[in-house]
């Protein structure tokens, strides 16, 4: 029996209603915010503002039509005026989401233009970014409005434009279910000189057995590739990347009781990556020559490990082997959210000299500049200090190890928590034989006070922490010693109806040095710039209110400051601190 | 059921193990990037600068290695320098290590002259790191015997065998065989020195270096393939600004084993603006010039032509000169210095 599978992970957020007809829906935002800095380094500094005042009123307006019940078109316009722009000046006006879809013979799911889009999180995937465990509630309308604009959605997906089918098939006997979904995008257009066209392509074929044996034992398996490459007949570029990844992906139920679940579950896949030159530029009537690669790797990984669910406990724990080859190069799975290259929005620079600032946790709070959903030409540069065990994800290459997971999440109740442990080692040397060891050490939790205390308001407190070392041992230049250490804390009270008062701190201590490399040819090291060697602080608190008018509409009033202290280089301590008013309404 | 709900448990856990195993097995280079401890780590010498042999007898295909060891790879220098020649012979490479692979003198050299027998200084520099300059000495017992049939070395006088063409009365005293600076080969160099200011015509003067000097009618080659057959001459410059150096190869094109100027076929090297200081070796291969199979077998003469560059010239002209030295004829390649 053929059926569209829902599975596409392609429905919007913001659509509303069923049936014919055209809606309109979108957000609206107000922002305005006063940022200062001072310290130790303005002392010297006769160069840097020592107040900047910005903000911006934006509207996205999301027109959606349903012409027919197996049809939807929605197009987003956002309408922006920067804060202090007048008849036109500062103002834009933009396209900002594009997209149809619909389904083919009550079968066939499709969709163009905008998507967003996600495989494994080896294959194609966006990546938890660093600097973040359980973020304080405090600090996540500024976050909110990132992750709004870079389209970061909860599933990990990536944005992109193009097309993509599905359906599903269920069985009567052999197996439950199979799904079939594909997809084609552009990532990069041409300059029409040296920079071709990206493109992205792939998919999943995923298969669900019916249970079986004696433990109600079920097994789901899927293959999957992504394969990225430059179109090399457009424009006048004659170089460029092919890029493949084909995984096989398992979730195999050993067991399955009341009181336990037991499972086998992995992933493992190879990936090849190529540079092709054409050897001459193809004239018109004549067959290209095809391009040679010049460049040319492959690796394999594995992920494999056995999860087991204590039902009755609401507890889950799950111990997995991981493998990640030193070549294993999948780019659009090990592409970062943050670009620490990227020009901060403020204080990019500072100090008479106008060095560059290094990027801070009050800069990932809140500046948008340094964000990006595209898929980087090769393995982005990383700041070791927020993420030196895995600084792309699960796909960071160059791993082998065990990870460790334990999960407290009953359905209901006043207390949930979590934490994930990883004992990681280099499989090749940076620079020398002598390999890493990393330890990564997560842990979150979250507890409703109100439901302990039974008091009749909403008062929360979470809390994160994040602790990674990093260890080599070896000749002393090559010795390697970095410690890094985050810490979040945040209440969230409602103190009057719907009024809440919002309280979070961050900090962060890094002590050690390390080595970062840089890449060349995808992922290869191409040098050391230098000892990073670090004896930093840095602590982040907000104070803040906020009044929910209803779900989705709020106005929140917060002051945060920034302290950054440098114990090798005292003269470089400094804050930074705002006050800021958000108004959000989501319609 | 049983049996079945076995089979695909076996079959599960043996996709795991494969898995597993492919998973783990890595085609991996030793290290990724450049090792840190060249990067970054302090410099210590292992082992001193050393040679094989104090002395060495080139002529009899003897070598001399030098030696040294490093904690760590370094670009390094070793720089042989004749005492009495100036001749240098120079070994760069990153490493750490100095041995028969890459420091290993045969007696050539780098910049000319070629060494004669005397004692060299070898100093081995390692520019990148606060250290001292190492040093050793070795002294040449015979100087290598290099490959090619020699044209002409002026080390004696040839009497009629090289004609001078000072038509215009504009090549001065000094002309001829010379030892006014360090000859790159031997005991002399031909200086042509001259001024242009009898005839403004640019020509100063000429010899023609004919091939009964080998006391063969025609120069003897080691090859007739044009492609493989390469001329190689020696010009020293003394800096003089506007002097322009013209060299030619005759073919015998009337047969009469001699050079008859305006009968025989002249090939040109092409213009040579001579405006450096020192030696410079100069090269090419016959192909290059035009001549064929049977023309580099019936090669009479080479001409040797100086030229004042009067377009550049003040008024009255200044005098111009260089000096020709070791004139030969390989195979294979340029000679290997």
């Amino acid at each position: 029996m053929l059926v569209a599978t829902s599975a596409l992970s392609q429905e919007p957020s913001n659509t509303e209603g069923e049936g014919a007809g055209i809606q309109f829906n979108g957000l609206g935002r107000t922002v305005l915010q006063q940022t200062g800095i001072g310290g130790t380094l303005l002392n010297t500094d006769s160069v840097t503002v020592e107040n900047l005042t910005d903000g911006e009123f934006l509207l996205d307006l999301a027109v959606n039509a349903q012409p027919n019940d197996v049809t939807e078109l929605q197009g987003v316009i956002r309408l922006r005026n920067e804060f202090g722009g007048f008849f036109g000046s500062g103002v834009s006006v933009e396209v900002r989401e594009l997209w149809a879809r619909g389904i083919i013979a009550d079968a066939i799911k499709y969709r163009v233009g905008d998507m967003d889009v996600a495989l494994t999180p080896y294959t194609l995937y966006l990546p938890d970014e660093a600097g973040v465990v359980n973020e304080p509630e405090v600090f996540r309308p500024q976050k909110e409005i990132i992750y709004y604009d870079e389209f970061y959605s909860e599933f990990n997906e990536r944005r992109l434009q193009g097309g993509s089918v599905g359906f599903g098939l269920e069985f009567d006997r052999g197996l439950d279910e199979l799904e079939v979904r594909s997809f084609i995008a552009r990532l990069r257009a041409t300059n029409f000189m040296d920079t071709p066209t990206r493109l992205i392509g792939g998919g999943r074929i995923g298969a669900l057995s019916p249970q079986f044996g004696p433990y109600n034992s079920q097994a789901a398996i899927g293959a999957n590739l992504a394969y990225t490459w430059d179109d090399l007949l457009s424009g006048d570029a004659n170089t460029g990347i092919r890029n493949s990844v084909f995984t096989l992906d398992g979730d195999l139920i050993l067991l399955n009781r009341d009181q336990i679940g037991l499972h086998l579950i992995g992933e493992g896949g190879w990936s090849k990556v190529e540079l092709r030159t054409n050897t001459d530029s193809p004239t018109e009537g004549q067959v290209p020559t095809p391009a040679e690669p010049t460049i040319e790797d492959t690796d394999t990984f594995i992920e494999l490990g056995l999860s087991a669910n204590l039902k009755r406990a609401d507890l889950s724990v799950s111990a997995t082997f991981v493998d990640v080859g030193p070549d294993f190069y999948s780019s659009a799975a090990q592409s970062q959210r943050v670009d620490y290259t990227r020009t901060k929005s403020f204080y990019d620079r500072v100090g008479n000299d106008r060095d560059v600032r290094m990027v801070t946790l009050f800069d990932l709070a809140r500046d948008p500049a340094l964000y990006t959903f595209r898929v980087a030409n090769e393995l982005m540069a990383y700041d070791p200090r927020y993420g030196n065990v895995l600084p792309y994800g699960r796909a960071t290459p160059n791993r082998r190890g065990a990870r460790f997971g334990a999960a407290y999440a009953p359905s209901e109740g006043p207390l949930d928590a979590a934490v994930d442990v990883s004992i990681l080692q280099e499989i090749r040397g940076q620079g020398t034989t002598e390999l890493k060891d990393f330890i990564l050490i997560r842990a979150e939790a979250n507890a409703r006070v109100d439901q302990l205390i039974d008091w009749n308001r909403a008062l929360e407190i979470t809390l994160g922490a994040q602790r990674e070392s990093t260890s080599r041992s070896g000749e002393p230049v090559e010795r390697v010693n970095l410690t890094s250490t985050l810490v979040e804390a945040g209440v969230s009270a409602e103190v009057y109806d719907r009024l809440d008062i919002l309280l979070g701190l961050k900090t962060r201590t890094s002590d050690g040095r390390e080595y970062v490399p840089t890449i060349e040819n995808f992922n290869d090291v191409e040098d050391f710039p230098g000892l990073f060697e670090v004896d930093d602080s840095e602590s982040l608190w907000g104070l803040g209110i906020r009044y929910r008018f209803r779900d989705g509409i709020f106005l929140t009033l917060q002051y945060q400051r920034f302290s950054y202290g440098d114990d090798s280089f005292p003269a470089g301590d400094y804050q930074l601190n705002q006050v800021f008013a958000l108004y959000s309404m989501t319609f | 059921m049983k049996t079945v709900s076995k089979n695909r448990t076996c079959v599960a856990l043996t996709l795991a193990a494969v898995f597993l195993l492919a998973g783990c097995d890595h085609l991996t280079e030793p290290i990724d990037g450049p090792r840190l401890i060249d990067r970054f780590g302090d410099f210590s010498l292992i082992e001193p600068l050393g040679e094989s042999r104090p002395s060495v007898d080139f002529a009899a295909g003897e070598s001399v290695a030098f030696t040294a060891r490093f904690n760590k790879q370094v670009n390094w220098v070793l720089e042989i320098t004749g005492q009495t020649s100036g001749a240098v012979k120079r070994f760069e490479d990153f490493s750490d290590e100095l041995t028969d692979a890459n420091a290993l003198w045969r007696g050539g050299t780098t910049e000319l002259p070629f060494f004669g027998t005397e004692i060299c200084d070898v100093a081995l520099i390692i520019p990148d790191e606060e250290v001292d300059t190492l040093r050793t000495i070795v002294e040449v017992l015979s100087v290598k015997e290099y490959e090619g049939n020699v044209a002409a070395d002026f080390n004696e006088d040839a009497g009629s065998d090289i004609f001078v063409g000072n038509f215009e009365f504009e090549l001065d005293a000094s002309s001829g065989l010379s030892a006014e600076v360090r000859p790159a080969e031997g005991e002399f160099f031909y200086l042509l020195r001259g001024t242009d200011d009898v005839v403004n015509n640019f020509f100063v003067g000429l010899i023609d270096i004919k091939a009964t000097i080998t006391g063969e009618t025609y120069f003897p080659v080691p090859t007739s393939v044009p492609e493989d057959l390469y001329f190689n001459m020696f010009l020293y410059s003394f800096g003089t600004p506007n002097t322009i150096a013209v060299v030619q190869l005759v073919f015998d094109e009337n047969g009469s084993g001699a050079f008859e100027d305006g009968q025989d076929q002249v090939f040109a090297y092409g213009d040579i603006v001579v405006d450096w200081v020192g030696w410079q070796h100069f090269h090419k291969p016959m192909s290059e010039l035009g001549l064929t199979q049977a023309q580099v077998q019936e090669l009479v003469a080479i001409r040797v032509l100086l030229i004042s560059d009067n377009n550049a010239q003040p008024s009255p002209p200044l005098p111009v000169d260089y000096g020709i030295d070791y004139l030969t004829f390989t195979a294979g390649g340029p000679l290997q210095l």
